[in-house]
């Protein structure tokens, strides 16, 4: 009965005032409405899921395929409406479920587009559908008022610090390392571009701020869920959350992110604050109820725990893949996404791809654009699980066609796809990252260590 | 109290970093650092500009010598003409290079510059009549390449004598050119002030367009002018009909000014003494990348110089110095788009990015 007295220990079943968590409901209602607007009014559905012609699914869900034209547009219909049911507490489960399928299945589409915080947002989506987050201050209350309640199990809070922590800690382990603390790339390089800001534009350009970002931004993401926890400094620190996240929605394209971060770290705050906040929004006096104890049979709470500790392994597990691998986690991305490693990252390479006819050995360069888009193209030239899908692409496409030129003509069959591809990491000169010798068609998909790519040069 | 000492223990901090790092550079020699807003002015004051009254005149001149060849029908007069053209074109070669603001919005640079023309299309127009230049259908049948065609087909003196037609339809090429031209150039006396002070980051500010645009041009002018020609996308099968003014022959020199004029943009004017890509290269301190990328212009521009022939006379007989030139233009490509691009912080993309 360890996990038992483990859980004891952490309180994880102590009734607690459930306004956390009905705050947090809302936040989160509105701002993926918010952000589903954002995106719509963008264009990003035609650019991102209408006009490509080809798209980069992850390994083993490449099956997932996005809807036929226009019909593409219902999941983000649904990504409008799912969360205004959830800020409203209407159909709360439904919705939680509707809108985590949806969003997931738009980020599953082509990891071209994948960002962290796209993950963060698939995570806590996943996380609401288990959360009693409908049951006060919601419509569904009204309509069975059975389910209402003042009070949560601990988990259910705990769970969503739990997941902000990881978020944080990773993204500073991340940052734990020598082209980040030693030469404060790449941050020099982003920053100084903005040397023409007002008032502080030249500082940009001074070396000292960039290691000053470089050294802050590593210490606040690892230590700052620390100082949230604890009563005392929590105010000072949540003055830090919403300087860094401002800062770093001025300085860089990180889109909602910012303010997914400054409002979601609101739930380290005390019940007593989000009640204040709610008596505000209702007007009535919350402080009235009691707090109910229920009791939970013991298989479930063993369920709980068993569930809860799956769920906090991978999360740790994931990021720390990357050991598996030998050599440069920044060149080789064995282990890289999922991972948390936000903004650490100057990655730029250009991709030139080679046809080769077997039967005559006469080759033709390839024009990308004419196969992807320029965010797929740029992706695609520095991550090497995408070089080997775009192979099949420009193989499938070419072989059994034939070609004519002039007055000959060309049967391929089987071409040979290679490349000639140079990488630039945090502003090195590029390296030649594939030779051309590799005929890429013949290269597996899988998660094996890659022995093709070309050494980093440091 | 606690809230003190916080900010206390920062500042310190914040100040201790300040005196490390601060002397590092610069401490013994105050320059003005380098900045964006005075390259954009440069290039909006020193090329840009210029290049807009240079074409517009150019443009001019190919008109007034077009109405001289109506009333004084020779072969002096249709050489007039085109030379006048080609001083138009190899004028282009620079204004090309800034497609954005009203080049963008008014979609002159397809409209001026695609190629290879249509020439059965140009034919049907200029028999049947009744044509719209501004259709889509047409975009292959007007422009500096329907004037090659038309400027240098055998018959040509014979069809502007005789031909009411034909004349008229080359006036209207011209005539479209010089006239949305005309409506380019005052929008552009607009738009100066916001492409100089775009210094922003974002893939919207005119820096980034200027970085893009000087990235796409380079990439067209590699594949449109030699590598599709000389077959690098089609199996090494030539593709003679897809050279550019293949009937003026005048394919190479067009290359060649092209990739003067990107040396000039990348310069910051002819001379070097203001403020290009380059200047902003060595005051990141990659001097070595900006004096590379200089050289391979250079060795671009000499070897162009090497051919005697035209592009399609070189196509027959000298197919590997081609491919030499080929690969000589190709290897700038990382130089600019890789390596420059990056160094700059320079987005491509639209999309939001969390740097990875």
């Amino acid at each position: 009965m360890t996990e038992i007295k483990l859980s004891k220990y952490l309180s994880l079943f102590k009734e607690v005032s459930i306004a956390p968590l009905i705050i947090f409901r809302i936040i989160f209602g509105v701002l993926m409405f918010l952000g589903t607007i954002r995106f719509i009014s963008k264009g990003w559905i035609e650019q991102l899921y209408i006009d490509p012609d080809y798209y980069f699914g992850y390994l083993g869900f490449e099956w997932i395929k996005p809807l036929e034209g226009q019909l593409m547009y219902l999941p983000f219909l649904l990504l409008l409406i799912s969360p205004l049911f959830i800020l409203l507490g209407f159909l709360y489960r439904a919705s939680s479920i509707t809108f985590f399928i949806c969003f997931t299945y738009i980020e599953l589409l082509d990891k071209s587009n994948y960002l962290n915080h796209y993950y963060f947002v698939s995570l806590i989506a996943l996380i609401m559908i288990f959360l009693p987050a409908h049951r006060n201050f919601s419509i569904d209350t009204k309509i069975w008022p059975k389910i209402k309640t003042v009070s949560t199990k601990q988990w259910t809070i705990s769970l969503i610090k739990l997941q902000l922590a990881i978020v944080y800690i990773f993204a500073g382990i991340a940052k734990l390392n020598s082209d980040w603390l030693i030469h404060a790339k790449p941050l020099k390089i982003w920053i100084q571009a903005h040397h023409n800001i007002p008032f502080i534009g030249p500082l940009m350009q001074q070396e000292w701020l960039a290691y000053l970002f470089s050294w802050t931004g590593c210490c606040y993401d690892l230590f700052i869920v620390f100082f949230l926890l604890s009563n005392r400094s929590r105010p000072i620190a949540y003055l830090f959350v919403i300087v860094f996240h401002l800062l770093t929605w001025y300085l860089f394209p990180i889109g909602v992110f910012p303010w997914v971060m400054i409002f979601s770290t609101l739930i380290f705050f005390s019940p007593k604050f989000h009640e204040r906040i709610l008596n505000l929004l209702s007007r009535s006096n919350w402080k009235k109820n009691v707090i109910e104890n229920i009791k939970l049979s013991h298989t479930r709470k063993k369920i709980i725990i068993s569930l809860l500790t799956l769920y906090i392994a991978i999360q740790i597990i994931i990021p720390f893949r990357h050991v598996l691998y030998p050599g440069n986690l920044f060149w080789n991305e064995e282990g890289f996404r999922f991972s948390w490693r936000v903004m650490i990252m100057h990655k730029v390479g250009l991709a030139t791809f080679y046809m080769v006819d077997p039967k005559t050995g006469r080759e033709s360069e390839i024009n990308n654009s004419k196969f992807l888009t320029r965010t797929q193209e740029g992706q695609m030239a520095t991550q090497p699980d995408m070089i080997l899908q775009y192979a099949q692409i420009l193989k499938n496409y070419h072989h059994g066609k034939t070609f004519h030129y002039g007055n000959q003509k060309f049967l391929i069959e089987n071409p040979e796809i290679r490349a000639k591809i140079y990488v630039s990491v945090n502003g090195r000169p590029s390296q030649l990252f594939v030779d051309k010798k590799h005929d890429l068609t013949k290269l597996e998909y899988n998660l094996s260590h890659r022995t093709w790519l070309e050494p980093f040069n440091k | 109290m606690r809230v003190k000492r916080t900010i206390r223990v920062y500042l310190s901090l914040a100040i201790l970093l300040l005196l490390n790092f601060s002397c590092k550079k610069d401490c013994d020699e105050v320059q003005p650092a380098f900045s964006k807003a005075v390259l954009l002015e440069n290039v909006a004051d020193n090329i840009i500009l210029p290049a807009l009254n240079d074409f517009e005149s150019t443009l001019s001149s190919l008109e007034s010598s077009f109405f001289t060849l109506q009333t004084d029908p020779n072969q002096e007069s249709l050489n007039a003409v085109r030379a006048n053209w080609k001083a138009s074109y190899m004028q282009w070669q620079m204004v090309k290079i800034f497609d954005f603001g009203p080049i963008r919005t008014n979609g002159f640079k397809g409209a001026v510059g695609t190629y290879p023309t249509d020439t059965v299309r140009v034919n049907s127009n200029i028999i049947n009549g009744g044509y719209n230049l501004s259709t889509a259908d047409n975009a292959d049948a007007i422009g500096f390449s329907a004037l090659d065609f038309l400027l240098y087909r055998n018959d040509a003196l014979i069809d502007f004598i005789s031909n009411e037609e034909y004349f008229q339809y080359t006036l209207d090429v011209i005539q479209k050119m010089k006239n949305e031209f005309a409506l380019v150039k005052s929008q552009w006396s607009t738009y100066n002030s916001t492409f100089i002070a775009g210094t922003g980051t974002e893939s919207t500010s005119s820096f980034s367009l200027l970085v893009n645009e000087f990235n796409r041009d380079y990439e067209l002018a590699k594949n449109g002018k030699l590598g599709i020609p000389i077959g690098a996308g089609t199996l090494g099968i030539q593709l003679p009909e897809y050279i550019e003014a293949r009937n003026s022959g005048i394919s190479l020199e067009l290359l060649q000014e092209s990739m003067r004029a990107l040396r000039i943009v990348y310069m910051g004017n002819n001379s070097g003494s203001g403020l290009g890509f380059y200047d902003y290269l060595v005051d990141l301190e990659k001097s070595s990348l900006a004096s590379t990328i200089d050289a391979n212009f250079n060795q671009i521009i000499n070897t162009v110089e090497t051919f005697n022939g035209s592009l399609e006379s070189e196509m027959g007989s000298n197919v590997s110095g081609l491919n030499e030139l080929y690969n000589l233009v190709q290897s700038q490509v990382v130089n600019i788009k890789t390596d420059m691009t990056s160094s700059f912080g320079v987005l491509i993309t639209y999309q939001d990015n969390d740097g990875d």
